[in-house]
């Protein structure tokens, strides 16, 4: 990571620091995790903006899994810091909006100079699966590969509205077609990586062609990688907040002119 | 020469004049300076005697003299718009860099308050 200084942690404020807190959260966290297959190890990178009404049950089901939830909260309006900052561990502030692809740039680099073995990439917007974290670890556990990328064409969608369906396979298309790597899914925001690969990405793309470039540099660092089936929850809520056909065509074209320009 | 070829003559004299001005006292290269001066001594020219342009354009193959000023204008214009549009990605993609990197000096750790605190790590 050139141009970026561990610095000293800023001083909490002190009320955060008083005794009742910790012993509040000591109430609702468990002290030991559940999930055996997940390792103590594993940072989970949440990217959010404007999140404010799904997130906080997001991460309330992650920190049962993971001792180590990244938040980087990409100058959100709304109340999503206030949420965050009762659940995650970390938390870190864009202090004005530049895009998913940055906000999971800067949750990877941070949780790589927290000294994170292994992340997972998780979406705030309540469509995954906590659950399906341990599927995805479990190939790069075993060394198996080094990257695993959710794919909800070989699990199951709840609830994909067909139109939906169809511009997601467009999408895999033309990864296939500009990446030339064969996918069932390319834009799932639920990955896993582990530290030698999370340190080869390095998305430059601000805003959501992240995704296919992310897919362009995990081909490119030449280490293994599979798709993993996990699945995908459709409420009115993640909908909204996705993606519109017009939306995808203009992230297509972004990219396309971002391979020209740089 | 009508009036308005007096007063345009007169301001873009003006502005050959400041370029070199400019590229004499060092508030521009001497690239810079050069390529303006040029410029406006071309745009003095054309405005001054349309005639040479005529026959410049028609020397290219154009029958007028404007078509030909239109033309150099548009491909000016173009690249120009171009460039623009890459130093502003340029300038974007910057202020990302810092964004992030304000993002993660300032990093919260709520590590301490959320977790049971490890024996080590008690908060006196």
């Amino acid at each position: 990571m050139p141009g970026i200084i561990p610095v000293k942690q800023p001083e909490l404020p002190l009320r955060s620091r008083h005794r009742v807190s910790v012993d509040r959260f000591n109430d609702i966290l468990p002290t030991t995790l559940p999930h055996a297959d997940v390792p103590d190890g594993v940072f989970v990178v949440v990217p959010a903006y404007n999140e404010a009404p799904a997130i906080g049950a997001v991460l309330q089901e992650l920190r049962t899994v993971s001792r180590h939830v990244v938040v980087v909260d990409d100058g959100s309006t709304d109340s999503t810091l206030e949420t965050a900052r009762a659940w995650a561990t970390y938390i870190l502030r864009h202090p004005i909006n530049c895009g998913q692809g940055a906000a999971l740039q800067t949750g990877i680099d941070y949780a790589l100079l927290r000294g994170a073995e292994y992340i997972v990439t998780f979406d705030a917007d309540g469509q995954h699966r906590v659950e399906d974290i341990a599927a995805l670890l479990s190939p790069i556990l075993s060394g198996e590969c080094d990257i695993t990328l959710g794919s909800r064409f070989l699990g199951t969608s709840v609830g994909i509205p067909p139109i939906r369906q169809k511009m997601l396979r467009l999408g895999v298309l033309f990864t296939r077609l500009v990446n030339g790597v064969n996918l069932t899914d390319a834009h799932n925001g639920l990955r896993a990586f582990s530290r030698r690969a999370a340190q080869r990405i390095n998305l430059r793309l601000d805003r959501m062609a992240h995704a296919t470039e992310l897919i362009d540099q995990v081909r490119q660092s030449g280490l293994p990688f599979k798709e993993v089936p996990v699945q995908i929850r459709y409420t009115p809520y993640s909908l909204r907040k996705g993606q519109s056909t017009r939306g995808a065509i203009r992230i297509a074209l972004h990219y396309l002119l971002g391979r020209v320009l740089q | 020469m009508n009036l308005f070829q007096i007063l345009a003559v007169a301001v873009v004299t003006g502005l050959l004049a400041l370029s070199i001005v400019a590229m004499a006292r060092g508030w521009a290269t001497r690239r810079e300076g050069l390529a303006w001066a040029f410029v406006w001594l071309c745009t003095g020219v054309a405005i001054a005697r349309p005639d040479l342009t005529t026959f410049v354009a028609q020397a290219l193959g154009i029958r007028r003299g404007a078509d030909l000023v239109l033309y150099c204008a548009v491909i000016v214009m173009l690249v120009g718009f171009f460039m623009v549009y890459a130093r502003l990605r340029r300038l974007r993609r910057d202020l990302t860099l810092l964004t992030r990197h304000l993002a993660i000096r300032d990093a919260a750790s709520t590590y301490l308050t959320n977790q049971p605190v490890p024996p080590n790590d008690k908060i006196n």
